[in-house]
């Protein structure tokens, strides 16, 4: 209380205060420019939802376009001599990959990704790595194990040299930094699912399509990170290394480069990891492998097979994860390895222990997985889930089913809130997304957020975006109130944190598809198991961004609240939640960001709106309707990203 | 228009060699369209709010003259601000010089290409930083050797010139060690045999120990002092530390807002400070152990007689004090078998108080330094 009685008799409450704040002044001039504004629009095109003169019907010209690249696939110039090679290329080396991986075996790649795992991060990892392999096998998965790999080593090895080019440049000029850094920030907060359409459309449904549109995904974080981490070197030991008369190759080499070693490895992880995701959500555009298992099993709702792919896929990702993520420890930490097998003496003695298991299962006849080891999981998971079904899923005493509660769910939060949203009068939409952009961030912030919720009016799927809308709101409602709790409890509770802490590492390296296997298999499907996927895909970030963003409340704020005899409840209220605004405005954006990802891939399991409508699109060949919902999407997500975003972000972003 | 104070006849005559390092009329602006300034009398005459309120420029070095000659420490002192680490970094141009002139050994620094710069970076002047600037990556040894790699050094031969400088700067068996696992001594140890490791003609100093605690502090100057008298190379040292310039010091140069206030040796600064800024800022020295007998000399009186003891001309006072205190005469300053004078009671008191009017040490034909 202390703080709050010290500081009342200060505050001036006269008009002249309220207008002196900048939020107020900025709604006042939004609402005199609403009052010009409105009664001008209203008059020409009427209220309601977005007025039909001001759509632009995009079906035709965008039918020719696919039109005009089917016919044109084999005769054009820009397909034969160029977009043909790059396709031929990438199902050459992928078809390489995959073959050579084929012909380790499962004794070669066990071993051999155990080695690997070794050398870079250590025994434990080791064993973690080779396990979730054998597990792979175990589970039947093992040829579409592979494939998925294939993919992931073309499109990382392409993602991270594509970035570190990329990154080099904006690293070392200063214009090109300029450039490139907006646009890779908004790529990052787009979803993946937005990025399918296209490459799609110029390269047919399969394999090339697919690398192009994971490695566009995936390149972005190697490229900021390359470029933010060259930038960073340390400005005192670049001049040393100048006085010393260092070339400038000298200088990039033996300077620039080691100094962002960390940054790179973070990079490469984070490349790995949206690679994976992005290879799972590409099966919908023929990619093949573990997520076309999932894919084509959700399809039918079959949710014992679903598992079964989507193991692997949990496996892959955290052991590629762990894995990187250690290996860039290690490179920050000083080399005291003293073993006989350090450095290039381990590595050849990886690749012979490699080789020679490899050698014994051909000799030993057993390079495919045995089948006599393969336990298929699927029926009895899916007994489990036809008892889920009959026994949880409806009428359970008091607390209700599943199946219930999605039903309540939609009918008393989704429902509502959509017919809400499509009944405003579409210049209120507009006007509330303009307030809520310039009162969190700055004027440029709500243009360009206004700018991409009148695109999705002129491209005419402002009914169905503001179905998506509704379910990204509820998610995020849902998402706040969930992650905000955890991460407050988790931030006064060490014990909580630590129990805590695996579980959001495991969730947060997760791809966005395997989500959906256990909201069909708990909720059915259709709109409220959508959005509850997305709650579970955005939650971890959130209640991790929460409990940072207290702990990192400077100590001595809350030594000297605690002095002033303040309860902890008025220290959670009084001192840490302030102080800790930028971080909770950052979950609130990442949490945004996040729901949205999702609950548009949520189209897969009957989430409807423009997620229904990329998929109908890919499905029937419709690409006209896929590539309008897919921008419609990319505005959406501009959309709320702008609206999210507070004017500290960027500048912490510099740092 | 140099408002600098030069109270030391230059000494590069005894030598017969040119200066090492001569720098005139240099000039560093920065900010927009930072060339017009210098050459603008009107703007010069500007202080320095005045000059970034009316152009939006900052002058960290105005109008500085000065000469290095070989073998002498020379020293730049001033607080932060004053201009001294962009300097030093015009010295190999680090920091583009804005105008002026700058020579090394006669050579125009300021005409040499990319590839002649690099030149003189690598093998003329070395420089050690205040925060290190060691790369973390590297083994002591390796960072030690850095310079001679960048020079195309094989790696053996290398080695084993950066093992001896290690050695030389007393970091024997923490060559394999990584900085980060080093005191903040041990560090600035490296940093100067990495700058060693070269053999250059000339060393610079960017306030190298302003970084480390007081003991550590003065075991490095220790430690540049032993270098110095071992090789006798040439250093310019910056600091903004006044005991640490007086202890290091042939000569200082005290800078404030860009300008050289006053040049000269640390018993000029001290005892004949060029203007109130100066006299402000040596106020609190101890004087005894700055000014040597001659600033306490008188000469020999009528008919005055003082055998016994005798103090050599460059002797402190604080030396003086005890040999007057011990005979409770007035006691001969001789230079060999000279009799310059004598000093006494009074004369060391007034020295010591700072009463005695800066009186002229000597004619400058007597420095023998």
């Amino acid at each position: 209380m202390a703080t709050a009685t010290a500081s009342t008799p200060a505050r001036d409450t006269g008009i002249g205060a309220l207008l002196r704040h900048r939020a107020v002044g900025k709604l006042l001039l939004l609402a005199v420019a609403a009052a010009v504004l409105v009664p001008i629009v209203d008059a020409r095109w009427a209220s309601g939802a977005w007025p039909d003169a001001l759509t632009v019907d995009l079906t035709e010209p965008l039918g020719k376009t696919t039109d005009w690249i089917i016919d044109n696939r084999d005769s054009h110039w820009l397909f034969t001599h160029f977009l043909g090679h790059v396709s031929n290329a990438i199902v050459l080396s992928v078809r390489g990959v995959y073959l050579v991986l084929l012909a380790a075996g499962w004794a070669g790649v066990t071993v051999g990704a155990g080695l690997v795992a070794w050398r870079v991060a250590g025994v434990r990892l080791a064993v973690l790595a080779s396990s979730a392999f054998a597990v792979c096998g175990l589970l039947g998965m093992w040829v579409p194990t592979m494939q998925t790999l294939a993919l992931m080593i073309v499109a990382v090895l392409a993602s991270v040299v594509i970035g570190l080019l990329l990154g080099l440049a904006g690293g070392l000029n200063d214009r090109i930094f300029r450039i490139l850094r907006p646009v890779l920030d908004t790529m990052q907060v787009l979803p993946a699912y937005a990025y399918l359409l296209p490459f799609a459309l110029v390269f047919g449904m399969g394999v090339p399509a697919a690398i192009i549109a994971t490695v566009v995904y995936a390149a972005p974080p190697m490229a900021r990170l390359t470029a933010l981490g060259l930038r960073g070197a340390d400005g005192g030991v670049m001049e040393a290394v100048t006085s010393l008369g260092a070339t400038g190759r000298q200088r990039l080499l033996s300077a620039r480069l080691p100094l962002a070693l960390k940054e790179l490895l973070l990079g490469v992880n984070q490349t790995i990891m949206m690679a994976l995701s992005m290879a799972v959500i590409a099966s919908v555009i023929g990619a093949g492998g573990l997520g076309d298992r999932v894919y084509q099993a959700l399809s039918t709702v079959d949710v014992g097979q679903a598992l079964a792919a989507g193991i692997p896929i949990v496996l892959l990702a955290v052991v590629l994860d762990r894995v990187t993520g250690a290996a860039g420890e290690r490179a920050g930490a000083p080399a005291d390895d003293r073993s006989p097998l350090r450095g290039r003496r381990g590595w050849s003695f990886a690749a012979a222990v490699t080789v020679v298991a490899a050698l014994a299962a051909r000799f030993a006849d057993r390079v495919d997985w045995p089948v006599d080891w393969v336990v298929d999981i699927a029926p009895s998971v899916n007994t489990a889930k036809e008892w889920m079904v009959d026994h949880i899923y409806t009428g359970v005493p008091v607390v209700g089913g599943t199946a219930d509660w999605a039903a309540n769910f939609t009918t008393w939060v989704l429902n509502p809130v959509r017919d809400g949203l499509q009944g405003l009068p579409w210049w209120s939409v507009l006007l509330v997304v303009a307030a809520l952009a310039w009162v969190i961030g700055t004027w440029q912030t709500a243009l360009t957020a206004v700018a991409a919720m009148a695109a999705i009016g002129v491209l005419g799927v402002w009914n169905k975006s503001l179905d998506t809308l509704a379910q990204v709101l509820a998610g995020v409602a849902v998402t706040l109130v969930l992650g905000f709790a955890i991460g407050v409890a988790a931030s006064r509770s060490k014990r909580l944190e630590r129990l805590l802490r695996p579980v959001l590492d495991v969730f947060q390296t997760m791809p966005q598809f395997v989500y959906l296997i256990p909201v069909v298999a708990l909720f059915g499907i259709g709109r409220a198991p959508a959005v509850a996927a997305a709650v579970v895909y955005a939650l971890p970030a959130v209640v991790r961004i929460t409990t940072q963003g207290l702990r990192q409340v400077d100590a001595a704020a809350m030594e000297s609240s605690r002095s002033l005899g303040a309860t902890s409840w008025q220290q959670l209220r009084q001192v840490q939640l302030p102080l800790a605004r930028p971080a909770l405005m950052l979950a609130l954006n990442q949490g945004v960001v996040l729901v949205l990802a999702v609950v548009v891939i949520g189209g897969l399991v009957g989430g409807g709106a423009l997620g229904y409508d990329v998929v109908f699109g890919i499905a029937q060949g419709d690409l006209a309707t896929g590539l309008v919902a897919g921008v419609a999407i990319v505005c959406l997500g501009l959309m709320l990203d702008r609206v999210t975003q507070p004017t500290a972000r960027r500048a912490k972003k510099g740092a | 228009m140099s408002a600098a104070v030069v109270t030391t006849e230059d000494k590069s005559g005894t030598t017969g060699e040119g200066p090492v390092f001569a720098v005139s009329n240099l000039w560093k602006v920065f900010g927009p369209k930072a060339d017009r300034i210098p050459g603008d009398s009107e703007l010069t005459a500007l202080d320095p709010a005045e000059l970034r309120e009316r152009t939006g420029c900052t002058a960290a070095v105005r109008d500085v003259s000065f000469e290095v000659n070989k073998g002498e420490v020379f020293v730049v002192m001033g607080l932060s601000g004053s201009g001294k680490s962009t300097l030093v970094r015009c010295l190999t141009r680090l920091i583009e010089p804005t105008s002026g002139s700058l020579a090394i050994d006669g050579e125009d620094v300021l005409a040499m290409d990319k590839a002649r710069l690099r030149e003189l970076r690598r093998h003329r002047a070395a420089m050690v930083f205040q925060h290190f600037g060691l790369l973390p990556h590297r083994s002591v040894l390796d960072n030690v050797a850095y310079g001679l790699e960048i020079q195309g050094v094989g790696r053996a031969e290398r080695r084993a010139k950066a093992l001896a400088v290690v050695e030389k700067v007393g970091l024997e068996g923490l060559e394999q060690r990584r900085p980060g696992q080093l005191s903040g001594g041990q560090q600035q140890r490296v940093g100067l045999a990495r700058a060693l490791a070269v053999d250059p003609e000339v060393l610079l100093f960017d306030e190298p120990f302003s970084a480390l605690d007081p003991l550590i502090r003065r075991d490095m100057q220790e430690e540049v002092v032993r270098l110095h008298r071992e090789e006798g190379r040439t250093m310019v040292f910056i600091t903004h530390d006044l005991s640490e310039a007086l202890k290091l010091g042939d000569r200082i140069a005290l800078m404030r807002d860009g300008r050289v206030v006053q040049l000269g040796t640390p018993e000029e600064i001290v005892g004949s400070p060029a203007d109130d800024y100066v006299r402000d800022f040596v106020r609190d020295v101890a004087r005894a152990d700055v000014m040597s007998v001659r600033s306490a000399m008188r000469p020999v009186g009528e008919g005055e007689d003082t055998p016994g003891a005798a103090l050599a001309p460059d002797a402190k006072v604080a030396e003086a004090i005890e040999a007057v205190a011990r005979s409770g005469y007035p006691v001969r300053v001789m230079d060999g078998k000279r009799c310059l004078g004598v000093v006494d009671h009074a004369g060391l008191l007034a020295v010591v108080a700072g009463t005695d009017p800066a009186r002229p040490a000597s004619a400058p034909g007597e420095v023998v330094a």
